[in-house]
């Protein structure tokens, strides 16, 4: 597995997985019609990551509007680091928001709520 | 049948104050520049920004929501078309309806579910998303639920649904929903 980047577009978010680092950064919007699709690549991602290199993982996420598929996908991942953080790995997930749009703030803390790693969500000033 | 008056159409539109609307058979694309459009003009409008993301997520899901079903019935483009308006009340709010044809029996399904969901608190309408939102997915189509649930989550009043009989056995099922 490697590192891998997809541009944005306007209604999916920029990804850059970086395997060296072992970051995987999101930023955006999501609401592509087919979000599995979309999530699919980076599901697989995380999930080789995971199982293969046993380092740190942090995802730091700068998304903003996601549809409910898109959500759907986005707590399929968020399972999985909770599955590895029960197995004793190190993962973490910082999502920066601009504080004017609480909608999101409030988003990223209905997913901090089922999680028990790490999970910071930083409102920028 | 009477020629189209543009200008009593312009007067109803603005004393509506409806701000969007379409009517036709809607592709991928044509969801997403609507959407655009859409953002733009809360934007104008000086929308708070989590005013107009509640909009623009309602119309999203809406729109999909017609999307997902229409596609899984493998109706015709003329067929598969949405009608979607997008206005504000007197009194500031921003009022999404989107409408489509459907099934009858389907069309009492999402009603009664509508019903269903009017009389749910806050508290019980995120317990009812977190849990749809664990099942899951389902293999086909619909995926309606969850999308309604956040819907009916979003506003600021029960949703309202109406299902209109059409003499070709079919129905037209229009939503409401206030932000």
């Amino acid at each position: 597995m490697q590192s891998f980047e997809t541009p944005g577009s306007q209604s999916t978010p920029t990804i850059r997985a970086n395997w060296e680092e072992g970051t995987l950064f999101m930023e955006g919007d999501s609401y592509p019609e087919n979000s599995y699709e979309q999530f699919r690549p980076v599901f697989d991602w995380i999930e080789a990551f995971l199982s293969t290199t046993g380092r740190p993982l942090t995802l730091d996420l700068h998304l903003l509007y996601l549809n409910t598929s898109s959500i759907k996908a986005m707590m399929d991942i968020f399972d999985r680091l909770e599955t590895a953080h029960a197995n004793g790995q190190q993962v973490a997930v910082r999502w920066c928001y601009d504080r004017r749009n609480e909608r999101v703030g409030e988003l990223a803390e209905e997913f901090r709520e089922d999680c028990t790693f790490p999970f910071r969500i930083e409102p920028s000033a | 049948m009477d020629p189209i008056d543009l200008f009593s159409l312009r007067e109803r539109f603005n004393q509506t104050r409806i701000m969007l609307c379409f009517n036709g058979p809607m592709s991928r694309s044509l969801i997403e520049e609507i959407g655009n459009a859409l953002k733009n003009y809360l934007t104008a409008d000086q929308a708070h920004p989590s005013a107009a993301m509640d909009v623009f997520g309602v119309y999203i899901e809406l729109t999909q929501n017609i999307r997902h079903y229409t596609h899984a019935r493998a109706w015709s483009e003329q067929d598969a078309g949405a009608t979607v308006v997008i206005s504000r009340e007197a009194d500031g709010r921003y009022v999404i309806c989107a409408g489509n044809l459907i099934e009858p029996q389907d069309g009492a399904a999402v009603c009664t579910l509508v019903d269903q969901l009017a009389g749910l608190d806050k508290a019980a309408l995120k317990a009812l998303y977190k849990e749809q939102l664990r099942k899951p997915r389902p293999d086909s189509s619909s995926g309606a639920g969850l999308g309604l649930i956040h819907v009916a989550r979003t506003a600021s009043a029960p949703l309202q649904a109406s299902l209109h009989t059409l003499p070709d056995g079919r129905a037209f099922f229009s939503l409401r929903a206030v932000i």
